[in-house]
């Protein structure tokens, strides 16, 4: 599949901003966020709500007829792509009512309901972001049970990789987020991995024969119905090389996972904590965009099988 | 409204029938498509480079050609690839803005041009390929059955069919209802054991495909080079290929 920009940015900016506010989120549920720093939840929102916006002001620019956006809102009862649009929405006055309550009262019940609302919240937009993917059949590498949880894990690793470093700008120390940074980092690499052993395992979700509907023999292209690229083959026969795959996934697991993983425990000790989290900051973006570019990249469509492409 | 409509058993499924055994593959079909279609009711389809090294445009039927071997005997098949008007369209639920959807009234799937955004997600929930973006007005487009053809009063009765169905000079395309048992498509599909495309995938397509007929007269085996040759005559037809092949 075509790894176009506009998706790429939609998919790590509201990653990096719904993680965090997941994160945010938790933190005020729990009453762990110091009321003497009510700075840093604040600061914390803004940032979050500023990133959802990038990643959602991004996908607008993938719409052709970008004027009837507003549409998407009302076929959330069977389009994934409309319930995320829903959901991305509900996410701002959830949040900001939470930065409300905490400046009244950082322990009221009030806050920790609207954390404990935020947190889920903003995991089930990046939920439904999955979702527009893993129910896409004709996508083997998108349709399956890693999709979902490997969006969930990789939104909340980018959110603690954000959160330490805001932590450690506000309060001079990333405190147990370095740690929970860390962790995440050492989860989202094993999810990934695993998928990539899935889907490098999996076999093809149709053979030519089956797509002309001759299952008990065997088929090969012979000609295509015209010469130039068209629309299908754009946007759905987008082949990656083997060799350039690999070099990529080597370093999207050492630039996204391995480096901020590093970084994080160096953070935690604490050695120089914030150019450590600031450097594990970067590198997480750097390299989820090349785990989110692989994501496409990699993905095959059953309809290029049509054109003898291989799926 | 993008939800699938709850359609009664037996409610009218309008769709094509396709003869892969006497399809020949002349293109007569696409190009009587595009020609209706580029100047029917809707907008028009649009090309782009036209006269260009790469030419390109919206096409809502395309013909492909593969060998294929069954038993032993292969045999060239032509496939007309166009939108199936599937029973379980995800196409259509994937759709956020209810610009795709479904007739209740004879299951053929739509896009209203008006409420499209161009999002693009019914084309990749498409496993045929069936779903093809205008970039001229940034929506997408397909096969409408020719649903401005079909229903014209105007036409004679016989005419009241598909630009594709007219135009085959093959007679390899039938059209009608497939729901109703005793209709002519109907009785092809049973008759000649007609198929889904991609049956595993779950999408139910409306439109089916009549496999070739078997093929009776096996295959001549591949020539293999042999290399069993002794003796003078082989050293001298060994030189001969040797010359010759330089």
């Amino acid at each position: 599949m075509r790894p176009a920009a506009s998706i790429l940015l939609l998919t790590t900016a509201t990653g990096f901003g719904f993680g965090l506010l997941a994160w945010l989120g938790a933190y005020a549920a729990l009453g762990l966020l110091p009321p003497e720093a009510p700075a840093l939840l604040i600061a914390g929102i803004a940032l979050a709500l500023i990133l959802a916006s990038v990643g959602l002001l991004a996908s607008v620019f993938h719409l052709e007829r970008k004027e009837r956006a507003w549409r998407a809102f009302t076929q959330w009862r069977s389009s994934w792509l409309s319930r995320e649009g829903v959901a991305a929405v509900l996410i701002y006055p959830l949040a900001i009512a939470l930065g409300v309550a905490f400046l009244r009262d950082a322990q009221s019940l009030w806050t920790r309901l609207l954390g404990a609302a935020t947190l889920v919240g903003s995991l089930g937009t990046v939920y439904c972001t999955a979702m527009i993917y893993a129910s896409l059949k004709p996508v083997r590498q998108w349709h399956n049970a890693h999709t979902a949880p490997d969006y969930l894990l990789y939104a909340l690793f980018s959110g603690a990789v954000l959160f330490a470093a805001l932590r450690t700008a506000a309060l001079g120390a990333a405190g147990p987020m370095a740690s929970v940074a860390a962790l995440m980092a050492a989860l989202a690499c094993f999810a990934k991995c695993a998928y990539w052993r899935h889907i490098d395992r999996q076999g093809p979700l149709a053979t030519l024969a089956s797509a002309i509907g001759l299952p008990k023999g065997t088929a090969k292209a012979l000609d295509a119905p015209h010469f130039s690229e068209n629309y299908i083959l754009r946007q759905m026969g987008f082949v990656i090389a083997r060799r350039h795959a690999a070099r990529l996934r080597r370093l999207a697991l050492g630039v996204g996972f391995a480096l901020p993983l590093v970084l994080e425990v160096l953070a935690g000790l604490p050695v120089v904590p914030l150019t450590s989290t600031l450097l594990a900051l970067g590198c997480a973006a750097v390299g989820l965009l090349i785990e989110r570019w692989l994501f496409f990249g990699e993905a095959t469509h059953v309809a290029a099988l049509y054109y003898g492409r291989p799926v | 409204m993008t939800m699938l409509p709850e359609r009664a058993p037996g409610a009218k499924k309008l769709g094509l029938v396709i003869d892969l055994d006497t399809c020949v593959g002349c293109h007569a079909c696409a190009v009587n498509c595009k020609e209706w279609n580029t100047g029917g009711e809707a907008a028009i389809l649009p090309d782009y480079d036209k006269y260009g090294p790469q030419p390109d445009g919206v096409w809502f039927n395309r013909i492909h050609s593969y060998e294929t071997e069954e038993g032993g005997c292969s045999r060239t098949v032509n496939l007309p690839r166009s939108c199936l008007h599937c029973e379980d369209a995800l196409c259509v639920t994937v759709c956020p803005t209810g610009a795709s959807y479904k007739r209740l009234e004879d299951g053929i799937v739509l896009v209203d041009t008006d409420k499209c955004i161009g999002c693009q997600l019914c084309a990749w929930a498409c496993p045929y390929g069936a779903r093809e973006l205008d970039e001229k007005a940034g929506v997408m487009r397909k096969c409408t059955l020719c649903i401005d053809r079909i229903y014209d009063e105007n036409l004679p009765a016989a005419e009241r069919e598909p630009a594709c169905v007219a135009t085959c000079p093959s007679r390899a395309r039938h059209f009608g209802d497939l729901a109703d048992p005793q209709s002519e498509v109907s009785k092809l599909v049973k008759e000649r054991g007609g198929v889904d495309l991609l049956s595993d995938l779950g999408y139910r397509p409306t439109n089916k495909y009549l496999p070739p007929r078997r093929a009776t007269i096996p295959s001549a085996p591949a020539e293999a080079p042999s290399h069993d040759g002794k003796g003078l005559g082989a050293a001298l037809l060994k030189l001969l290929d040797k010359a010759l092949s330089r």
